[in-house]
């Protein structure tokens, strides 16, 4: 006892084997030494708080008194990895002590993430993020049968929040008259017809920052994460609710995010100035666009599948080909961070809206602006008051048929032809509008805003 | 879901009631500042830090509240699950956060942001009262050796005439930790012997309190110094709060060094010397104070000290307007104003209202001179001026609130409008410009929300007259007795140009939080300078009359340590125009200035360019290695006065040394035929003002004893005494 307490005393290195490579993570040679140094004293073979031992492989999966600690594949959802990354102290593992290091922290996500193997030669436990994400056939194209609607999703238990969440991501399938709305840790659900809400898909990686459908309207991409904690991007089967596939671990949420027609790619970026671009069948980074000098805002494929538009903070837009990441064009004309873009339907225009409040139709195949608009969204000016007011463009979305709709800070949607001409306009009372969809067969108008609602307008006057 | 919507009614009832109590700028913004958010090193920076930025020390509220809430929505805000906010995840460490945890989630700091985000984060633009004025209590700290810990208290009040505790969000620091510190809690600690001041700073205002630390010993006792004038009374009082005891009265040979150097710029010769020694009338030194006031070197002196301030240079290169003819224009007026005792508030206000040439016109040339540029820079301008006639630094409030002091970039920006109009017209030739001010100019912008600002002189309630030359209305702003910024700064400098220290250092930085070292002597100097009629002279008379101006240097027990409050006379080395001055008048060298006549005095000596005067410019070779100001901006720090190698060897082998050696004195003395014992005490005389000591002189005579007609040995004794510190010192 005199002995085990001088070891105890004493400062353990934990000796981690250097950075786990692709799925090597393992419980015998990473998990353990992290679990001996933080968590054995009180739950091992010695203690079982809550009646859970860390101690072997078997103990670990059987859980406590309150169930499995470990989720394969969910490391969010997983107990043990909740408790050691809780922002309260007070809830937070090891209790009383300082947070866990980053290194320490991230090994066992991966360790979760990729399917808690207990050796090198275990077989992975997850159901993600291996080969089960097929791309349908002729996903790009309308499908073949009816489109894409959820059938009895299963209720979720909606987290509590102190007010609604801004509208940070919306999207509108482009066949079914569906909504995806973003909320706190869960995605709404509206059908844009009835405009009412008809479920939802739960998100507890934490806050949706972009949504996207697939070409065909049967997939639905969300990405997100907590802000300077974790980020990744989750495909959803949009009939059934099922999860598809988790791709990504980011050190912060992810901002920007698209699904190729395809299918078969999923590009993200974030506050890491890189854009990632993974393969969907088996979750490995095909390669990745390090140009960019600041946060990635917006990415997006062509609906033909060639290109990749990312645009950043600091107002760099580029357009790559998104089969190999070779670069195409730098559409170099935004003087502030780019808020959005958004592709035409026949892959020859990319429209982008910054901060500089500028909106800019490109050519995308002479790299030129074919329609630049430096000021659409021009804000009411009080009396008295002087100086830059706020114009920016914050969201822009093509109808099938080309037309644009447009909204920013000057608190109005708007709504423009082809040519750029202004159609109509929409006044947001009292909030920002933050985000903009066409329903599918374009006669619906919706624009989210910065408190958290959903406004719906009739195209035709 | 009915009673999920009656749960929501009530809940939101609830914080609906609770909700009246915060608002971002009353209770947000402070602790964005004591949490140092906001300061320069952090988000406060003009980039901000790791994307994030926030105006410096919270200058701009409605700019803060839309980078925290609406630049990137939902992100560093979050009114869904208010404890995610990045703000506050970043603030308390949970996150990576390259400044640290700034507060723990049980403090109040915690508390307040999360129930302000809990409420919507909402905006309170125009809604809530201003803080108008912060107080500090105690004002005045006393501590006698180790004493126990003091806590200050700071209160705000605001427009609303509400008052309110705000120790816990002030920020606190000391001018002086070896005397006394002051912890972040506002707990101040005494140190050391000395006094100082502790400060707090909360919203845009900066307040001090005095702290004095007495040793521990008691047994102190006043010697009872006799008192020559106001300003003894002053100063003693000061030192009998600190337990320090005055040096001794100098002696008459210190002294009469002492004046000349500091009245005409030179020591005395050996004649003017003897003479002093001889007077025997009671008054001797206030008559030889007298006579020196009305020299003409004094004329020079000061001249040459006000054309330094004003950046006075001629130049070759038209565009800068600061042609040779306009330097000397506005040189021979400076002279001339000096020399017939011009009031210096009117030598002020002409120069401030003046318009026309600026090669005919002299004082037209302040706005060519101040700032040297091709273009005339109102705001480059403004700030000079402020800092040369006020001695207050504006210039930080171009882009943000004073930090130190009152002022804001309101103030800035008004008093910047009174020089937008200002115009140089080309004149009948290249060098001419005509120099003036445009009616109705468009005024300056603010830089943060674009508002024209009407000119408004500095703390003012209101703009300016404007049917009259928006200058007059400065000018008699700025030298109207009621002005006590502007004869407190005159005053000051007056004084530092005796005691080679200001009341308040460095002169041109007056400011709430670098006080003077002696308030209420301060003030009285100001006052009197405003009785006398600004007369510049008669205030000087008063400095050099008083007793602690004719202090020894030579310190006693108690004021050893003592830098600041004038209980002893200071060493300091010479000015490097005065030195050479002293040289030339010791050796009776006939030294040449460049592009000056024969007989030019260093002082009066200023540069003369082909070229461009807008850089650093000395032009002579010891002025520069002396440091005298280069004039290459307004700071009173372009004057140098730190020992460097090259001065060494300059006074030791440098060519100036050696001239002046060599101009023929020691010839000239040896012909007199005196004898080697005369010939060394003049030389003594001559260098130092004083006979030389028995063992000096028999030192000396050891190395002259071999031949009497040897010009060498003198020569050498000369170089040794040129080469002493007590010469190149005023002591």
């Amino acid at each position: 006892m005199v002995a085990a307490t001088i070891l105890l005393a004493t400062p353990v290195k934990v000796v981690v084997a250097d950075k786990p490579k692709g799925d090597a993570v393992t419980f015998k040679d990473h998990v353990k030494p992290i679990l001996r140094q933080y968590c054995l004293k009180c739950h091992g073979n010695d203690e079982q708080n809550a009646d859970l031992n860390l101690q072997t492989y078997q103990t670990l999966l059987k859980g406590g008194s309150g169930g499995a600690v470990v989720k394969p594949g969910r490391p969010e959802a997983s107990v043990l990895f909740q408790a050691i990354t809780a922002t309260d102290d007070a809830a937070r593992m090891p209790p009383k002590s300082p947070p866990i290091p980053r290194k320490h922290v991230q090994v066992i996500r991966r360790w979760i993430a990729t399917g808690l193997r207990e050796t090198s030669v275990s077989k992975s436990l997850s159901p993600a993020s291996t080969i089960t994400f097929n791309p349908s056939a002729n996903a790009a194209k309308k499908p073949s049968g009816p489109p894409a609607m959820p059938v009895g999703l299963s209720v979720i238990k909606r987290p509590a929040t102190s007010r609604r969440l801004p509208v940070l991501a919306m999207a509108a399938s482009p066949w079914a008259p569906l909504l995806a709305v973003s909320a706190y840790q869960h995605v709404r659900l509206f059908d844009i017809t009835t405009r009412k809400e008809i479920g939802s898909l739960p998100f507890p990686e934490g806050v949706p920052y972009m949504l996207r459908f697939s070409r065909n309207g049967g997939v639905l991409l969300v990405a997100g994460g907590k802000p300077v904690q974790v980020g990744s991007v989750v495909l959803f089967d949009v009939r059934t609710g099922k999860r598809l596939a988790q791709l990504g671990d980011e050190l912060d949420a992810v901002m920007a995010a698209d699904i190729s027609p395809d299918q078969r790619l999923v590009a993200l970026g974030g506050s890491g100035r890189t854009v990632k671009v993974y393969s969907t069948a088996d979750a490995r980074l095909r390669y990745k666009l390090t140009r960019h000098t600041d946060w990635i805002t917006s990415l997006a494929f062509s609906p033909d599948g060639k290109q990749l538009a990312s645009g950043d903070r600091a107002g760099g837009l580029h357009l790559w080909d998104a089969g190999k990441g070779g670069l195409l064009f730098s559409l170099a004309s935004h003087q502030a961070s780019v808020r959005t873009i958004s592709w035409r339907s026949d892959s020859k225009v990319l429209a982008s809206g910054g901060e500089d409040g500028r909106l800019i139709w490109w050519n995308t195949e002479s790299g030129f602006s074919s329609i630049s608009n430096s000021n659409p969204h021009p804000p009411q000016r009080p009396s008295g008051v002087y100086g830059k007011l706020p114009n920016g463009v914050l969201a822009a979305r093509f109808g099938s048929d080309g037309s644009l709709f447009t909204c920013g800070r000057d608190s109005h949607a708007r709504f423009w032809n082809v040519s750029g001409k202004q159609l109509r306009t929409f006044k947001v009372e009292a909030a920002i509008p933050t985000q903009v969809a066409i329903s599918h067969d374009g006669k619906t108008l919706v624009a989210g805003d910065s408190t958290g609602h959903v406004h719906f307008w009739t195209r035709a006057k | 879901m009915v009673r999920r919507a009656i749960l929501l009614l009530l809940l939101a009832t609830v914080q609906g009631q609770a909700a009246d109590g915060l608002s971002f700028r009353r209770d947000v913004m402070p602790i964005l500042f004591r949490a140092g958010c906001n300061q320069g090193t952090c988000h406060g920076s003009s980039r901000g830090k790791d994307g994030f930025s926030l105006s410096l020390f919270g200058y701009n509220p409605k700019g803060d509240y839309f980078r925290l809430t609406r630049e990137i929505i939902g992100r560093r805000v979050n009114v869904a699950a208010p404890e995610e906010s990045l703000l506050l995840l970043k603030a308390t460490g949970a996150v990576p956060h390259t400044g640290g945890a700034r507060f723990s989630r049980d403090s109040e700091y915690y508390k307040t942001l999360v129930e302000w985000i809990r409420q919507g984060a909402p905006d309170d633009a125009g809604q809530v009262p201003e803080a108008v004025e912060i107080t500090l209590s105690p004002t005045h700290l006393l501590f006698q050796g180790q004493a126990k810990p003091v806590q200050t208290t700071v209160m705000a009040r605001y427009s609303d005439g509400t008052k309110r505790d705000v120790t816990s969000l002030a920020l606190f620091y000391s001018n002086n930790p070896d005397t006394a510190t002051i912890d972040k809690n506002g707990l101040v600690q005494a140190v050391g012997r000395g006094d100082g001041y502790v400060f707090a700073r909360f919203s845009r205002f900066t307040i001090g309190s005095e702290v004095i630390v007495l040793p521990p010993a008691a047994g102190y006792k006043w010697s009872k110094p006799p008192v020559h004038n106001y300003i003894d009374t002053l100063v003693h009082d000061r030192l009998q709060k600190l337990q320090l005891l005055p040096s001794a009265l100098a002696d008459d040979d210190t002294f009469i060094r002492r004046v000349y150097l500091d009245l005409t710029g030179a020591p005395p010769n050996s004649e003017q010397y003897r003479r002093f020694a001889k007077d025997t009338h009671a008054k001797k030194r206030a008559r030889l104070i007298d006579d020196l006031l009305r020299s003409p070197e004094f004329t020079d002196l000061s001249t040459g000290l006000w054309a330094e301030s004003v950046r006075l240079m001629g130049g070759g290169y038209t565009p800068t307007a600061t042609d040779l003819k306009a330097a000397e224009a506005y040189y021979q007026w400076i002279r001339k104003q000096i020399s017939q005792n011009r009031p210096f508030d009117e030598f002020v206000y002409d120069q401030v209202t003046a318009s026309g040439s600026n090669l005919r016109d002299g004082p037209t040339n302040l706005y060519t001179m101040l700032v040297h540029d091709v273009r005339f820079k109102p705001k480059a301008f403004a700030a000079d001026f402020s800092q040369l006639f006020l001695g207050i630094q504006i210039q930080c409030a171009e882009c943000h609130n004073h930090p130190f002091d009152r002022w804001t970039m309101d103030d800035y920006y008004g008093f910047v409008s009174f020089f937008t109009g200002i115009t140089r017209k080309p004149g009948a030739e290249p060098r001419e410009f005509y120099i003036f001010n445009k009616r109705r100019a468009a005024p300056s912008r603010h830089k943060v929300d674009g508002r024209p600002m009407v000119a408004t002189v500095l703390g003012g309630e209101g703009p300016a007259a404007a049917d009259l030359d928006s200058r007059v209305a400065l000018a008699r702003w700025l030298t109207s007795p009621q002005n006590g910024l502007f004869a407190r700064n005159i005053a000051n400098r007056l004084w530092a140009r005796f005691f080679h220290r200001g009341l308040v250092e460095p002169v041109d930085d007056l400011r709430i939080s670098n006080p003077p070292t002696n308030g209420p002597l301060l003030e009285e100097l100001a006052r009197r300078f405003v009785k006398y009629g600004f007369d510049q002279r008669a205030l000087i008379r008063d400095i050099c009359n008083s007793r602690t101006y004719q202090l020894a240097s030579k310190p006693n027990a108690t004021n050893k340590l003592d830098d600041r409050q004038f209980s002893r006379a200071r060493l300091r080395r010479l000015r490097a125009d005065v030195l050479l001055d002293s040289i030339i008048k010791v050796t009776e060298w006939d030294r040449p200035f460049r592009n000056f006549p024969k007989g030019t005095r260093a002082v009066q000596f200023y540069p003369r360019t082909p070229g461009d005067t807008s850089q650093p410019l000395w032009f002579d070779d010891f002025l520069k290695t002396f440091g005298r100001s280069s004039r290459n901006s307004i700071c009173s720090c372009e004057t140098r006065g730190e020992p460097t190698l090259s001065q060494t060897l300059h006074m030791v082998v440098g060519k100036n040394i050696t001239n002046a050696i060599n101009a023929g004195l020691v010839t000239r003395l040896l012909e007199r035929g005196d004898g080697p014992r005369a010939l060394i005490e003049e030389l003594f005389i001559r260098c130092l003002s004083r006979k030389p000591t028995a063992e000096e002189m028999a030192a000396m005579l050891e190395l002259v004893a071999e031949d009497v007609k040897e010009k060498a040995p003198y020569e050498d004794i000369l170089w040794s005494l040129l080469n002493s510190t007590e010469f190149s010192f005023n002591h």
